[in-house]
C-alpha cells in the first residue's frame, strides 16, 4: 500500500533520511524504533508528503506522493500545538472536513461517530485546554478518524502522557485498528510499546535508514498483562533492543 | 460572589472620589480663575454636552475618530498579514515603513491640510497614519509566530490556503493582533484632539482649544473631563469585545478573569 524506495532527504547536503526502503501492506500496524534524532520525523514528514524528498520516492496505491494525499492523516506528538485552542474539541475534530467535500450534515455525523470512538463522545463542546493530556491525544486522534483515511501516520504520539493513560491509549489504538480496517505506521521510540502495537517493527538507524525488520509473531488479541507476560515478547523486545544499539556495518555510517 | 463583586467596585472607586472631593475642596477655598470648582465644571458640562454639543462637535469627532480608527486597523492588518507571510515582501517593504514609521504624525499636519484640505480628509488621514503601526507590526509579529505544527496540521489535512489564513492564521494571531489595535485606539483619540487643534471648525479638541483662548475656563474643563471619559469609555468597550473574543486565550495563558475566587 505504502511504497517507500531509497528514500533520501538532506538538508545543507547532511542526509537526515538515506536511502531509506520498505512497504507497508493494506491493513498492517508497523512500528518505526530509532533513537532520538535519528530521522525518524523528518522521514514522517517526507512520507506525508509536508516536504519533498532530496530523492527517492514514496508511493501510496501506486501514486507518487507529492503533496499531502487524501487518504493519509497524520497524528503529531505535540497534541497541544496541533489542536486549536479557539475551536471546540468537535470543531477540532470538523475542522478539515468542509474541505474533504463533506456537507455540514455528514461532517458532523462523522465527527459524532469519531469521537464517540475515542471515548469523548459527551465532550465536543469543551474546549481541548479543558481536557487532560492523554484526552487531548485522543481527540487528535477523532479527528484523524473523521477524516477517513485509509493509512494513519503516527509520530510518537504517546510520548507525552503518563504510563497509564499510555497504555489505555494503546488499547484504544489497537481497537479503534482492529475495527476501521486501517493502516498504521507508528513511530515511537518506547520498545515495549512497539513491540505490544505492531505486526512488524521497523528498526532505524541513523541516518534514517532500516537496520532491521523485526517481525512480531504474537498473538493477535493483545492484553497488557497477557502480552506483556509472554516470554516471546521479552525475546522481541531484547532483540529490537539489541538491533537498535548494534554498530552500523563499516561504510554504512556517514 | 456579588458581594465581592460590590466590594472590588467600591475599592476601584475610592481613590477617584477621594481626589475629586480634594480637588473640589481646594478648588472651593482657593478661587483660583483657572482651577474652577466642579460644581461649575459639572454645570458647563451639563449645559454644553448634554447633549447641545453631541450632534455639532462630539459625534463629528467621534466619526472622525472612528472612521481613521477602523481604516488604520483594516490596513493594519491586510499589510501586516501580507508582510508576516512573506518574507520577500516584508524585506522589500521594511526601509519604507521604518521611515514612514519614524515620523511624528502630528509633523505631518501642514502637508495633510494642503493634500486633504481643512475638511474631514486630513484629519482621519492623520489617525489612520498615526494608529496604522501598531496594528500592523503586532499583525506581523502575531501571523509570523502561528505554530509550525499547527500549519503542518492544516497542510496535512489539505485544508485550503484560504481557509488554514481565515481559521487558523487569523484566529491564532488574534491576541497580537488586539493587542495592537488596543494601543493603535489609545493613539487614535489622541490624533483625534491633536488633529483639530489646526484648521478645523468644529470637534472636541477645537471646542477646548477655543475655550481655552476664550479665556472660558469651566468650558474648557468640561471638555477635558469629556475627553477623558470618552477615552476611558472606548478602552472599557475594547475590553469588554476583547474578552469575549479572547476567552480562549486567556484561559490557556492563565488570564482568566473569571477565575474562581480562592
Amino acid at each position: 500500500m505504502l511504497d517507500v524506495r531509497e528514500l533520501t532527504k538532506s538538508y545543507d547536503g547532511v542526509p537526515a533520511v538515506a536511502d531509506l526502503t520498505f512497504t507497508v501492506a493494506e491493513h498492517e500496524f508497523v512500528c518505526i524504533v530509532g533513537s532520538s534524532g535519528c530521522g525518524k520525523t523528518t522521514m514522517l514528514r517526507c512520507l506525508s508528503g509536508l516536504v519533498a524528498p532530496t530523492s527517492g520516492e514514496v508511493t501510496l496505491d501506486g501514486t507518487p506522493i507529492d503533496g499531502p494525499p487524501p487518504d493519509m492523516a497524520y497524528v503529531f506528538q505535540d497534541y497541544s500545538r496541533s489542536l486549536l485552542p479557539w475551536m471546540t474539541v468537535a470543531g477540532n475534530v470538523a475542522f478539515p472536513l468542509p474541505y474533504k467535500g463533506l456537507s455540514k450534515a455528514d461532517a458532523a455525523a462523522a465527527t459524532a461517530e469519531a469521537l464517540d470512538a475515542v471515548g469523548l463522545g459527551d465532550r465536543g463542546d469543551a474546549y481541548p485546554w479543558q481536557l487532560s493530556g492523554g484526552m487531548q491525544q485522543r481527540v487528535a486522534i477523532a479527528r484523524a478518524l473523521a477524516y477517513q483515511p485509509r493509512i494513519l501516520l503516527m509520530d510518537e504520539p504517546f510520548a507525552s502522557v503518563d504510563a497509564q493513560t499510555r497504555a489505555d491509549l494503546e488499547d484504544l489504538l489497537l481497537d479503534i485498528w482492529r475495527r476501521y480496517r486501517i493502516t498504521i505506521l507508528f513511530v515511537t521510540h518506547d520498545i515495549d510499546e512497539a513491540v505490544y502495537l505492531s505486526q512488524r517493527v521497523l528498526v532505524l538507524h541513523r541516518p534514517a535508514h532500516v537496520h532491521e525488520v523485526v517481525e512480531i509473531d504474537l498473538p493477535a488479541d493483545r492484553d497488557q498483562l497477557t502480552t506483556k507476560r509472554l516470554p516471546e515478547f521479552g525475546e522481541l523486545r531484547t532483540r529490537v533492543l539489541s538491533s537498535l544499539r548494534a554498530p552500523d556495518p563499516a561504510g554504512v555510517t556517514p | 460572589m456579588i458581594r465581592a463583586r460590590l466590594a472590588d467596585a467600591a475599592l476601584a472607586l475610592a481613590l477617584p472620589v477621594l481626589l475629586l472631593a480634594a480637588y473640589d475642596g481646594w478648588a472651593r477655598t482657593a478661587g483660583n480663575f483657572f482651577f474652577p470648582p466642579l460644581s461649575e465644571i459639572g454645570a458647563t458640562f451639563a449645559a454644553e454636552w448634554l447633549f447641545t454639543r453631541v450632534p455639532t462637535d462630539l459625534l463629528p469627532s467621534v466619526g472622525r475618530m472612528l472612521a481613521g480608527y477602523a481604516l488604520a486597523v483594516a490596513i493594519g492588518v491586510a499589510l501586516g498579514t501580507l508582510l508576516g507571510l512573506s518574507r520577500t515582501l516584508s524585506r522589500a517593504l521594511d526601509p519604507v515603513l521604518q521611515f514612514l514609521r519614524a515620523l511624528p504624525p502630528p509633523a505631518l499636519i501642514p502637508v495633510s491640510l494642503l493634500v486633504f484640505g481643512a475638511g474631514d480628509g486630513a484629519k482621519v488621514f492623520l489617525i489612520v497614519l498615526g494608529a496604522v503601526w501598531p496594528v500592523l507590526l503586532n499583525t506581523v509579529d502575531g501571523v509570523r509566530g502561528v505554530d509550525a505544527t499547527a500549519l503542518d496540521m492544516a497542510r496535512s489535512y489539505r485544508v485550503p490556503a484560504h481557509a488554514r489564513l481565515t481559521r487558523l492564521i487569523l484566529p491564532a494571531a488574534l491576541p497580537r493582533i488586539l493587542a495592537g489595535a488596543r494601543t493603535a485606539l489609545a493613539i487614535a483619540i489622541i490624533l483625534m484632539v491633536v488633529s483639530e487643534l489646526v484648521g478645523a471648525d468644529n470637534g472636541v479638541g477645537y471646542t477646548v482649544q477655543l475655550a481655552q483662548r476664550g479665556f472660558d475656563i469651566p468650558e474648557m474643563w468640561a471638555g477635558t473631563v469629556l475627553l477623558g471619559l470618552l477615552g476611558f469609555g472606548c478602552n472599557a468597550i475594547f475590553v469588554a469585545v476583547e474578552r469575549r473574543v479572547l476567552h480562549w486565550h486567556l484561559a490557556v495563558t492563565g488570564r482568566a478573569t473569571h477565575a474562581r475566587r480562592p
